[in-house]
């Protein structure tokens, strides 16, 4: 046994839970899967059960949305401990074909998608970008941190393609990394996969602080609480985009001139509202767009009901039947006669929009990353 | 110029095309043609060759009823010698890649395999093959030597009409044991699913651009409003995402629908050659260098995610009107 | 049941362009990303199969650089047990013979019952080695192999041969073989990050030509059947109708072609 598997109740402060429950009440996948959190949390007491609970296929159902967390009454992580059971299966090689095959494309081409790493920067090949030189001595203000799905994924790409639209509207200083870009391995880590993990921690940090630049922008939420939370020695500080998007409008160096008119609403992405607070800047940036009128969902902001997108879920199927958290969030959208989901993260883009064609409402009902709607109304 | 063997491939009763192609191709490249057929009781194979070759050595024995790679090595290795040929081709397929590296070994004999072109330079055959999965043409230059062995890939030459009468000289078993350390048990079909798409007139293909599991209903949904059944590559297949009976290549099945739209496949030679045949063929990958477009007579060069829901819609419209 | 599995390191070229060098002999592979040979990497999950079914010793062998290091400990941290590098600068330019003459040198000092290779590799595609290497070794062969049953550990196997049309060829085979793993025959695991370190501590044998007592003669380019003289772009036929414009309108084209030829 290895000493993770050994000091397990230590490690995620097992003895500290009261089985209240609050974990399984507030969490969305309990709504379609077997997933409960709470049992996890008193069954990984005994270390001899661990190998035996960690192959329960519902470990994989949970997005790590952090709902379970920030209900918590004893400020316990219950989703790390799920992770942490990945963990086990992850060492033993027994993982999904598609969760190996994005790990080891990470490994080999810094991106779980499977892409040369030479196509990297193939998403901006007509935009005329400047890729930043490590060690310039002129200082960049903003390096640009563009998520592997925005790089390959080409309806994200367009998303990666409205934000260079954006920054040259607002005359910002920015550059990109080009294909020495690796992935952030925020999704790496939440598949269980620690060691990899670490190296991407390890290589992003040394070849982040090698550029001359005030501060890094992320596209991605997932992207940004990895950089901005869990890696060890950025010089610079982290922002999404829709902060430095704000600052733009808010500053005054960004018109919009355009004006559209439609019903837009806003989901909250879990990695930028539940877990790093950013619940202003995006509502902020979206009812700056003349013309929009603004409608909340019913479950928002702290209470936004999570897009099963997060948590490695972009490759591991849960064998739930029942209806997912995405097709009931487009009907709440079309209840609400929503003509734009707007978004600010790729996989809540992705599995949103899928979503919409599940639900046959994809001629009435856009899915669209803020930075698309800006960029329309530019 | 020496002779050039050809060695007769055949299986439970059909003598399988390639030798045909290799027959053909032989005689162009200079030297008298040797069709060499080991088998039991396949008189029939020996007449047929006997229509592309100049001469047909058969040895018929019971020893020879099934493929096995010591025994034709052993009597490939024996009629060789006696006989002197310069060239000795075979077909570049699972018999011949289990046959010719050890053939070529105990002898001597510089071989290259999967060759999709030669030329004669005397005795010496200058081969071409491809290298990276296709995407380049290597030339090559051999050792020199007495012999000289190549697999031909399928459908490198072409197949003609009979033109020939060569002798068929039957010929002593020089074998005189059969080996026990490599023994044929049985054959066994693949397993026979819902749908024979050897009989359909209309196929979806879908390769490894579909990427995962989980995207497999946007082809679904095409090949239902085509009224298509749904064909796969290898890659799809070993990932288990569509029975092996679905399979289309040299190791799956082989195709010649009305349609056949592919969807997401590169176009790698094992896949196309189980294809080509086809009618009209239609395919749909985000590479323009994909050589898929070098045998198809449509092309979309575009993100699959994005034109085939297209399609589906505008075929339903089509039909709808 | 003692096991030996080749495995090459190679470029990923399946969704890459293949641009050729200044010396036309070669490939410009600064921009390819580099991993196991896709049929090694199913030959590696048969061993480590069948030693977790029948217990044994897995020998993991690679020609190549100290890169090759990299696929050996992922072999390694799958369940590998012992491994080793043929490296020596004699073994360049050497096509199928060469390379299982070097394989070779390298297994006769082993004991094995099974040596597995991949049925071919992704950038030569020769598909050569697992036959030679059986002929040299002076042991049976068979290559294509998809599904492996053993029934008595160190003395037969019985073996399928994936064989065009699907067909499937059962043979029984005699120990110690050689077995050219094709594709499919399993579902190779994972080897995470971690135990890939791990694996980093096990010792990796490095021998040269001169360890394995080959001549420089019968290695490398002089000890191959053919060199390669250059490399071209492939010909390519008549090229597709391609259909230019948005989804909506490629789609729409090829809608209306489908409808006027009859097939839909």
């Amino acid at each position: 046994m290895c000493a993770e598997e050994l000091d397990f109740v230590e490690k995620y402060d097992l003895l500290g839970c009261i089985q209240c429950g609050r974990c399984t009440g507030g969490c969305p996948v309990a709504l379609r899967t077997d997933l409960r959190v709470r049992c996890f949390m008193y069954d990984t007491q005994n270390e001899e059960r661990l190998e035996e609970i960690s192959e329960k296929p519902e470990i994989w159902d949970c997005t790590t949305c952090y709902t379970c967390a920030a209900r918590c009454p004893k400020g316990l992580e219950p989703l790390e401990v799920l992770i942490g059971l990945r963990s086990l299966q992850i060492e033993e090689g027994k993982v999904q074909p598609t969760v190996r095959d994005a790990l080891e494309s990470i490994f080999k081409d810094g991106n779980p998608w499977g892409s040369p790493r030479a196509k990297r920067l193939d998403w901006a090949s007509d935009l005329d970008v400047k890729v930043l030189e490590p060690e310039a001595e002129e200082t960049t203000d903003v390096l640009l941190f563009i998520c592997c799905t925005d790089c390959y994924d080409p309806r994200v790409m367009k998303v990666a393609q409205a934000l260079i639209k954006v920054l040259n509207a607002a005359g910002v200083d920015y550059g990109l990394i080009g294909e020495d870009e690796s992935c952030c391995g925020s999704e790496v880590r939440r598949l269980g996969e620690e060691g990899l993990f670490e190296m991407c921690d390890e290589e992003n940090v040394e070849l982040l602080n090698s550029f001359n630049v005030n501060r890094i922008v992320a596209i991605s939420p997932h992207c940004y609480n990895t950089l901005k939370k869990e890696y060890h020695g950025l010089k610079v500080p982290v922002l999404h985009y829709t902060e430095l998007v704000a600052e733009l409008l808010e500053e005054g160096k960004l018109e919009i001139p355009k004006e559209i008119a439609k019903v837009v609403t806003y989901h909250d992405p879990c990695f930028l509202g539940k877990q790093n607070d950013i619940y202003d800047e995006p509502r902020y940036i979206i009812t700056r767009i003349p013309g929009v009128e603004f409608k909340e969902f019913d479950r928002c902001r702290e209470r936004s009901l999570c897009c099963e997108g997060g948590g490695g879920k972009m490759w591991v199927e849960s064998e739930s039947k029942e209806e997912r958290l995405a097709e009931i969030r487009i009907e709440d959208a079309k209840e609400m006669g929503a003509q734009v989901v707007a978004v600010a993260c790729p996989f809540c883009l992705l599995t949103l929009e899928d979503a919409t064609k599940v639900k046959g409402v994809e001629e009435e009902m856009q899915v669209m990353d803020i930075l698309e709607l800006l960029a329309e109304a530019l | 110029m020496k002779d050039i063997f050809v060695l007769i491939e055949h299986r439970r009763g059909e003598m399988r095309d390639v030798s045909v192609e290799m027959l053909c191709g032989a005689g162009k490249l200079g030297g008298t043609v040797v069709a060499v057929l080991l088998g039991k009781d396949v008189d029939a194979f020996a007449d047929k060759a006997a229509g592309y070759a100049d001469k047909v050595l058969y040895v018929n024995d019971a020893m020879f009823e099934n493929y096995n790679s010591e025994l034709y090595q052993k009597a490939l290795s024996a009629l060789i010698k006696e006989h002197g040929p310069g060239l000795v081709l075979m077909g570049n397929t699972a018999q011949g890649v289990d046959l010719a590296p050890a053939l070529a070994v105990e002898l001597g004999a510089p071989l290259v395999t999967d060759v999709t072109a030669v030329e004669m330079d005397g005795d010496k055959p200058k081969p071409t093959r491809t290298f990276y999965g296709g995407k380049l043409d290597a030339h090559l230059a051999m050792k020199d030597a007495d012999l000289y062995i190549l697999t031909i890939r399928e459908a490198t030459f072409q197949a003609e009409d009979p033109s020939k009468s060569g002798e068929i000289v039957k010929v002593d078993n020089p074998v005189s044991e059969d080996v026990a350390y490599r023994k044929f048990v049985e054959y066994v079909e693949p397993e026979v699913g819902d749908v024979d798409i050897t009989q359909s007139t209309l196929l979806v293909g879908v390769g490894r651009g579909i990427r995962e599991d989980k995207n497999m209903p946007v082809v679904e949904e095409l090949a239902q409003a085509i009224g298509a059944d749904l064909a796969a590559s290898r890659a799809v297949v070993d990932a288990g995402w569509l029975p092996s009976d679905r399979q289309v290549g040299i190791s799956g099945k082989t195709v010649k629908p009305k349609l056949y739209l592919a969807v997401g496949i590169s176009g790698a030679f094992q896949h196309v050659t189980g294809m080509k045949g086809s009618e009209v063929i239609v395919a749909i990958n985000k590479d323009p260098d994909a050589p898929i477009f070098g045998i198809a007579d449509y092309g979309i060069v575009d993100d699959l995610f994005k034109v085939v829901p297209k399609l589906v819609e505008k075929i339903k419209e089509l039909k709808g009107a | 049941m003692n096991m030996v599995v080749c495995v090459k390191r190679v470029p990923d070229t399946s969704e890459s362009e293949v641009h050729i060098d200044a010396s036309g002999k070669d490939i410009d592979k600064s921009r390819l990303s580099f991993g196991i040979n896709e049929c090694d990497n199913y030959a590696v999950e048969e061993a480590i199969q069948i030693k977790e079914r029948l217990e044994g010793n897995v020998t993991v062998i690679s020609l190549g650089g100290k890169d090759s290091d990299e696929v050996i400990r992922m072999a390694l941290a799958k369940g590998g047990d012992d491994a080793i590098r043929l490296e020596d600068d004699a073994f360049a330019g050497g096509d199928a013979l060469a390379v299982a003459k070097a394989l070779a040198g390298a297994v006769k000092g082993l004991e094995y019952d099974i040596v597995f290779t991949g049925a071919l590799t992704d950038d030569d595609g020769y598909a050569a080695v697992p036959v030679a290497l059986a002929e040299l070794l002076g042991v049976p062969h068979a290559t294509y192999v998809k599904k492996v049953e053993i029934l008595e550990p160190g003395k037969k196997a019985k073996v399928g041969r994936e064989l065009e049309g699907g067909l499937m060829e059962f043979l029984e085979i005699d120990m110690p073989c050689v077995l050219g793993i094709q594709t499919g025959i399993n579902e190779p695991r994972y080897a995470s990050f971690k135990g890939i370190k791990q694996a980093a501590k096990k010792e990796i044998a490095v021998k040269s030509a001169a360890d394995l007592g080959l001549d420089a003669a019968d290695i490398g380019e002089a000890g191959s059947w053919a060199v390669l003289e250059q490399f071209t772009p492939p010909v390519v036929g008549e090229m597709a109708e391609i259909l230019e414009g948005e989804p909506d309108e490629t789609a729409a084209k090829l809608a209306g072609i489908l409808k006027e030829k009859g097939l839909v």
